[in-house]
């Protein structure tokens, strides 16, 4: 019988079949071990904490292509400013003897700066190239925010090697200047989770809560959803639109700066040059499933694109050794909703004020 | 002109009855299409002024001029003696002029409320607007929650009117309102407008001859962009064969 089967796996096809019936099993064992509540908890605050960095990176392009119907290609680099911006005071505020606190307290300064920073350069962007452009077709739009980029992206190129960093490897005094704690695992009701995961979905949810009330709770926020739908009729009825316009793209360009603070502490992302162009996809992912220009489809999105990531991660880990697929499981959810609702989970057919 | 006379005209407006609003010889286009050829109208100071004509011959197209939507490329519009022409939309809106546009223009994703909320001048206001709103149509109070894209018809014509009259607007510019409404609507639509008209001069443009005779003092017709008739509705509600002409296909 032996020498049968010894027989048998000399023959490559022979023994993937004599193997067939034990996937089942194996694949049982890992379902039952995925489905046990230590490893899906841990998946699950993985997935968090992934679509909450997506939420930060997309909430601005959502924001902005929903009243204005400008796709901002730039959106990436404005992130991969704020992590170059937010690292530098995070690298000068922070010395080796600052406490856990104080580390915090600089992350905080950094996440302001950055968003300010960010907001003031979105909104002359938008004031002084943007705006001479609305009533052009979108490929002028596209086109603007993509030489933005490039132009973003060289500049931040020859400032870092200016000061000696390299330009294309994630800035590692800025991930040195994390506090040890969000190194460490957290362990709550048999669920293993690392301080930097629960603090990614801490800022997410903060986010999410922020823009949510601002945009259901104040004056502005109902301009900003009006002209989202019709913003010849909001300026006919006494609206600045430019104004609004003008506002939101800086509140999007700093949200964008403050994910930037964020992804610099994440030695997954960090400060680099190319963060600007590896943001931008995933963020371009989130935005087209969840409708363009809706940010409830947006958060939705970013929940589904997270879990969808961690789950297949820890699939292609764990039993199927193929580290490269999860990635691609993110784009395979971007297929699959454009296959089966091409204007996305919240999308309507037409979006934007121009 | 100078600044200063422009203010003094202002000033003067209404008070000695010189014209709230007058358009003098615009040219609009979109595009290439020159669509009004030197439309001559004014509207007095708690004056209905009906404007009337088939389709097409540029009767939304007098009223996006006046809100600079469609800035004519010459001529003049006169707002209490200061030129509209140049200003962005929005400048035209603060100065108390309302629109009520054809196609209601609802924000369909927001609440009935919140379409009022966008209306109001000035946030302290609300309340007090909310008030009317809801006093003038009682339907709307009843789904004041739900979003205006889930309204009928006429609650949405009902909707568009409340706007233009919480927006504390001396001049109202009034589209079609009883175009694709059932005749019980219309009736309502008519008796806000007349209500409304109490205190707020209008530009009317409406295709229902009854309705407009009913609720204009003067009227305007139109045709291939500019005016043709002119005088006042008493005149022609016994004579309306000189407005049927014009107004038949």
């Amino acid at each position: 019988m032996s020498a049968a089967v010894s027989a048998l796996s000399a023959v490559p096809v022979l023994s993937v079949l004599s193997a067939l019936p034990a996937l089942p099993l194996q694949f049982a064992d890992a379902l039952f071990e995925f489905l046990a509540p230590s490893t899906l908890g841990e998946v699950i605050v993985r997935g968090l904490a992934e679509a909450s960095l997506y939420v930060m990176i997309a909430a601005g392009l959502t924001l902005v292509f929903g009243l204005m119907g400008v796709l901002n290609f730039a959106h990436g680099s404005l992130t991969m400013l704020g992590a170059y911006l937010g690292g530098l005071v995070l690298v000068i505020t922070v010395a080796q003897s600052t406490g856990g606190v104080g580390r915090l307290l600089a992350f905080g300064a950094a996440v302001v700066v950055a968003f300010g920073g960010l907001a003031a350069l979105g909104g002359a962007l938008e004031v002084g190239l943007v705006r001479p452009i609305y009533d052009r077709p979108p490929l002028y739009q596209i086109l603007l925010t993509f030489g933005v980029t490039l132009v973003l992206d060289e500049l931040a190129r020859i400032v870092v090697l200016f000061y000696g960093l390299q330009p294309t490897t994630v800035w590692q005094d800025v991930l040195g200047t994390k506090p040890a704690f969000l190194a460490d695992s957290i362990g709550v009701a048999g669920v293993s989770a690392s301080g930097l995961e629960l603090f990614h979905v801490l800022f997410g949810v903060a986010t999410v809560v922020g823009v949510h009330l601002f945009l259901t709770r104040t004056r502005y926020g109902l301009f900003v959803r009006a002209g989202s739908e019709d913003s010849e009729m909001l300026s006919a009825l006494g609206v600045d639109v430019n104004r609004v316009f003008t506002v939101v793209f800086a509140l999007g360009t700093g949200i964008a700066g403050a994910a930037g603070v964020l992804l610099a502490w994440d030695p997954a992302w960090g400060a680099s040059v190319p963060l600007g162009a590896e943001t931008l996809l995933p963020a371009f992912v989130v935005v087209i499933v969840g409708g363009l220009g809706t940010f409830r489809g947006t958060v939705v999105a970013a929940l589904i694109v997270g879990l969808v990531d961690s789950t297949m991660t820890w699939w292609f880990q764990n039993v199927v050794s193929f580290t490269g697929l999860p990635e691609m499981v993110v784009f395979l959810v971007l297929v699959i909703t454009l296959i089966v609702k091409p204007q996305g989970l919240y999308g309507v057919s037409e979006v934007g004020g121009h | 002109m100078s600044a200063d006379a422009d203010a003094d005209a202002g000033a003067d407006a209404g008070a000695d009855g010189a014209p709230l609003l007058a358009v003098d010889g615009i040219q609009t286009y979109y595009g290439d299409s020159h669509v009004l050829e030197g439309v001559d109208l004014e509207v007095r100071e708690g004056e209905v002024v009906a404007l009337m004509g088939r389709n097409g011959v540029g009767k939304t197209t007098t009223l996006r001029s006046v809100l600079q939507l469609t800035p004519p490329r010459e001529g003049s519009i006169r707002y209490r003696g200061e030129e509209l022409v140049g200003r962005e939309t929005h400048e035209v809106a603060d100065r108390g002029v309302g629109w009520i546009p054809e196609d209601r223009r609802m924000f369909a994703q927001l609440t009935v409320e919140e379409n009022v909320r966008v209306a109001v001048p000035n946030a302290d206001d609300t309340a007090a607007a909310l008030e009317l709103a809801f006093e003038t149509f009682p339907d709307l109070e009843e789904r004041r929650e739900a979003n205006a894209g889930d309204l009928s018809g006429g609650q949405q014509q009902m909707l568009a009117i409340a706007r233009g009259l919480v927006g504390d607007n001396d001049l109202l510019l009034v589209d079609e309102p009883s175009e694709g409404l059932a005749p019980l609507v219309v009736e309502a639509v008519a008796e806000a407008l007349t209500a409304a008209a109490a205190d707020t001069s209008m530009l009317l443009v409406e295709q229902n001859l009854p309705l407009a005779l009913d609720v204009a003092d003067r009227f305007y017709v139109l045709d291939h962009g500019t005016v043709v008739d002119e005088g006042d509705t008493d005149d022609v509600s016994a004579d309306a064969e000189r407005l049927r002409r014009y107004l038949s296909a």
